[in-house]
């Protein structure tokens, strides 16, 4: 009901049809351009705390008012993405010098036809993906969906299964960015040892090493309890999550499968 | 809710439901516990059982995306004498929704054998063309019917993609990044069948070709027919093609459109023909090799 008010009124959010894409105006010494960074996973993996901690260092522009995650590109799968629309999405990444900018749309990870735009309108670009138990991932995430008003359908269970195929869509961000252009972290990695995945993170931006307050805040937590899982259930995502997860191992050597309890007694990627 | 009221709020047809926004309408039924088919509450009501009909597991399954001719090729194999009616009812084609995060046990299986009442001798099927894209669902459906053939029918994917999209452009929820992942996700076919043969053994699984279907009815049904242990020479009517799409990819997008597209899907195509070594690429425009 809150969303019908709200779109009664004109008022849309970035991922809804309807919301106004035109850029915000730029503020005196502000120029624009691609962004230096995308963050394109995964939803419910930590990437909101990762992504204040990345606008608290000094050299990443933070401008009040610009939401963390664009989802520009998600529209653009079989409309046109000429340059007016690349215009626009850079529109939306105002910086001032010296500076770098950038998004996290943790969504983009799991639509294939982003890789390609992202790498027309940004192919410098940094691209960050912060990874978790997808089974966990899972669970958070269709909660997640479903407390934003989501029909509680198949099409909405099914999506929050498909968000957690990491390998698969990892390999499409592969295919059009090079491997040292792309930076894989694991969200449990980044809860037991916050200060040195960070430090990963700033120096893969080419950022100097900075220690931000409250490193361990907690950002965007659900105080809503999870959708209840059955144990059976549970195995039988892990099971289709398994070999995927190999492939993501293989793909990644820091990841630890043994920290993912859906994989218990998988070993270290490496 | 009351079931009278239920049931006639069921009738009312669905165009009138898309005049209320989409939003609203899951907000409603959330408030008044209505459900449909595919929502996770909802509990699939059986057919009765007439004297003399038994029930059991379907012997086949028609799996495929929306859009490549399931309900069409359904009607073509119940024609045949040897095929009971079945379903192509939402209410089984969309059975194992809820299954993924609860328990799928002996009530559950029962519940979905209830739904295929046939007479002896006479094969039972269901065509389903979303169960493909539920990653959870080929495992349940091999629990429940081991035995069940499955037919797979696949097309274009582009062209595929772009009549869904035409087809629901009334009727979806407000989230591009939602139903246009969806849409696409649902033809990378390889991925797919990959996953249908983890849960069936080749042998019961048969590849269909839509746009093959389309030119050559006749043949098809015939090689459907075999596989699905009836008669294959019998002949069924209306043989005519359903009807799909409003002109070819190519006149509808932008070339650099139709490339990323292009690209999107080749390496599925790829791994789908090196899995179905009959599939005709010619049939399929968009991913014919260029000579």
């Amino acid at each position: 009901m809150r969303a019908v008010l709200l779109h009664a009124r004109g008022d849309y959010a970035p991922w809804e049809d309807g919301f106004d894409f035109t850029p915000p105006a730029l503020l005196p010494g502000e120029s624009v351009g691609p962004p230096d960074f995308v963050g394109v996973g995964v939803q419910k993996g930590g990437t909101s705390w990762w992504f204040e901690l990345l606008l608290e260092h000094p050299d990443v522009y933070d401008r009040p008012g610009i939401l963390k995650e664009r989802h520009y590109l998600s529209r653009f799968c079989v409309e046109s993405f000429g340059s007016a629309q690349q215009q626009i999405y850079r529109g939306w990444f105002p910086r001032t010098e010296g500076t770098i900018t950038g998004e996290w749309t943790p969504d983009y990870l799991a639509y294939p036809w982003v890789a390609p735009l992202l790498a027309e309108v940004a192919p410098r670009a940094r691209i960050l993906v912060l990874v978790r138990d997808p089974v966990e991932r899972f669970r958070s995430g269709l909660t997640f969906r479903l407390s934003m008003g989501a029909p509680p359908t198949s099409a909405t269970v099914a999506d929050a299964v498909r968000q957690g195929y990491y390998a698969r869509h990892l390999r499409r961000v592969l295919d059009y960015f090079p491997g040292d252009q792309v930076l894989v972290q694991q969200y449990e990695q980044c809860r037991a040892d916050p200060a040195t995945e960070l430090g990963r993170t700033y120096g893969f931006l080419g950022l100097d090493p900075f220690e931000p307050v409250e490193i361990r805040r907690e950002v965007n937590v659900s105080g809503r309890d999870k959708i209840a899982l059955d144990p059976a259930a549970a195995r039988r995502l892990g099971d289709l999550y398994r070999t995927d997860a190999h492939e993501l191992a293989a793909m990644v050597p820091s990841l630890d499968l043994s920290l993912w309890p859906s994989m218990a007694g998988e070993g270290s990627g490496t | 809710m009351n079931p009278p009221v239920r049931a006639a709020l069921d009738r009312v047809p669905a165009r009138f439901h898309r005049m209320v926004p989409s939003a609203l309408r899951a907000d409603l039924r959330d408030r008044t516990g209505m459900t449909a088919p595919g929502d996770l509450a909802y509990v699939p009501v059986p057919p009765k059982a007439a004297e003399g009909e038994e029930t059991g597991p379907p012997d086949f399954a028609i799996l495929g995306a929306p859009d490549a001719g399931c309900r069409w090729w359904m009607s073509l194999i119940t024609d045949h004498p040897d095929v009971a009616p079945g379903h192509g009812s939402a209410d089984v084609a969309r059975f194992f929704a809820p299954y993924c995060t609860a328990p799928f046990d002996t009530e559950a299986i029962a519940g979905f054998h209830a739904c295929f009442p046939r007479r002896p001798n006479r094969i039972i099927g269901f065509w389903s063309p979303d169960s493909l894209d539920l990653p959870w669902a080929p495992r349940l459906l091999a629990d429940a019917a081991p035995e069940a053939r499955i037919l797979l029918l696949v097309r274009d994917p582009i062209e595929r993609l772009l009549d869904g999209l035409d087809r629901t452009a009334d009727d979806r929820a407000p989230h591009p990044g939602s139903y246009l992942g969806d849409a696409v996700d649902r033809g990378f076919y390889a991925m797919q069948l990959e996953r249908l043969l983890l849960a069936y053994p080749a042998g019961q699984v048969c590849v269909l070709q839509y746009e093959r279907c389309r030119a050559d009815p006749v043949g098809s049904l015939a090689r459907t027919f075999a596989h699905l242990g009836v008669d294959p020479s019998y002949r069924a009517r209306p043989l005519e093609p359903s009807v799909h799409g409003s002109g070819p990819a190519r006149d509808r997008l932008d070339a650099r459109t139709l490339e990323r597209l292009q690209g999107m899907y080749s390496a599925d195509v790829a791994a789908l023909v090196a899995l179905v070594p009959d599939l005709d690429l010619s049939l399929w425009p968009n991913f014919t090799p260029r000579t």
